[in-house]
């Protein structure tokens, strides 16, 4: 496993003060590319993503939760889906994972199967999101 | 069936309605530009039906950069959307107050259109940040009406060619620019080994009557780059920092 993140990792908002929770966090590697990891949730929508991005590329893998995809092929994937970067189809193509069973409420569990999966050592712990205040965003 | 008959007849079947959290999602044919489903969401408070992303569009928009900002271009494209489509931002989220005098199908649908536009900023990212800060250099150069080539190869006193990002030039003085940017801390310290080497080559163009003034502009958007890494090139140049515009324009306006 040589991809690593060190330290905790803290949810906050965004630049436009959203309901949504965000974070983001440098994904360390031997070879030192340059990889970010980014995670959203969204407790209104109830959807959670974990993007993993390549600073010249953009993103190259991702999960989502609670969001549906259509492949290029026509086929929908479902609201829970992976996107893996391809050279012919960049990242519009996804697939069901089976590896993730934890659901988009649920985040922190999500992330612990999405390391895995990713095979990132996360050197500390995701908190909580942050809490949602309903009447803030929608009175 | 006659071509208009099996559009009005099938064309609803492309939206399909679920609750969510105390919301009508409106899941719709439309996608993000990598495929992903655009849903929108109806409330309706005091007899008023509002239509509304919640939140999505923006948050899809920003988990495809590691950028934490908006750039201004693509807030003044936003805000162009807003005008173009009758819609309101507001804490990140898109909403439309649904016209009592208008089909609920049109207000879904002129929704549902501002948002693929506003997903479609995504092509305005440049995904090469390096490429995309000289970019922003360049924008801002012209902004300030500050005349400036771009790549300029200098030959240093190692009979090497050295490549610099900027010269500018107008009656105060000339400038050579270096723009550091770089995603990996990795990356950083030989990005400055570089530079440091390229300013020692040409170090002869900064004396004499025509003096050319150095300037290091660092990046500093990500958490990147060192204190010693900004000492090696304070001691042969001038540092500028991007996150502060206004300093770099008043050290290209200045006299040497």
């Amino acid at each position: 496993m040589t991809k690593r993140i060190e330290g905790d990792i803290k949810w906050s908002e965004d630049e436009d003060h959203s309901p949504a929770s965000e974070f983001r966090v440098e994904v360390l590697s031997d070879v030192g590319y340059p990889l970010f990891l980014k995670g959203r949730y969204n407790p209104l929508t109830s959807k959670l993503s974990y993007h993993i991005i390549h600073k010249g590329v953009g993103r190259i893998y991702g999960l989502d939760l609670g969001q549906d995809h259509k492949n290029p092929d026509g086929t929908y994937v479902g609201e829970k889906h992976k996107h893996r970067w391809t050279i012919l189809e960049k990242d519009k193509v996804a697939y069901v994972p089976s590896d993730i069973t934890a659901l988009a409420d649920t985040p922190v569990l999500v992330w612990q199967q999405f390391c895995l999966e990713a095979k990132i050592k996360h050197d500390g712990i995701l908190q909580s999101p942050l809490p949602f205040q309903y009447d803030l965003f929608l009175p | 069936m006659t071509p208009c008959l099996e559009i009005s007849a099938n064309l609803s079947d492309l939206f399909t309605c679920s609750n969510v959290n105390g919301f009508v999602r409106i899941r719709t044919p439309f996608l993000y530009p990598d495929g992903d489903v655009i849903d929108i969401y109806l409330q309706e408070k005091n007899g008023q039906r509002t239509l509304t992303d919640l939140g999505d569009t923006l948050g899809w928009l920003r988990g495809q950069t590691i950028a934490r900002k908006k750039t201004d271009k693509q807030e003044s494209l936003l805000q162009d959307i807003c005008l173009n489509h009758g819609i309101e931002q507001f804490r990140g989220m898109f909403f439309l107050r649904v016209d009592a005098q208008q089909s609920f199908a049109t207000e879904v649908i002129r929704l549902s259109q501002a948002l693929v536009r506003v997903s479609d900023l995504w092509f305005t990212f440049k995904t090469r940040a390096y490429e995309s800060i000289v970019e922003e250099v360049a924008d801002f150069l012209s902004d300030l009406k500050i005349p400036f080539d771009q790549n300029v190869k200098c030959k240093g006193r190692s009979g090497r060619t050295r490549n610099i990002d900027f010269q500018t030039r107008n009656s105060l003085r000339t400038s050579f620019i270096e723009v550091l940017s770089t995603g990996s801390k990795a990356a950083a310290n030989s990005k400055v080994d570089s530079i440091v080497s390229t300013w020692h080559d040409l170090s002869h163009m900064r004396v004499g009557q025509q003096s050319i003034e150095f300037i290091s502009l660092f990046d500093d958007t990500l958490d990147i780059w060192s204190a010693f890494n900004i000492q090696q090139l304070n001691d042969l140049s001038e540092i500028s920092y991007w996150s502060q515009p206004e300093e770099l324009k008043n050290l290209l306006c200045q006299t040497t």
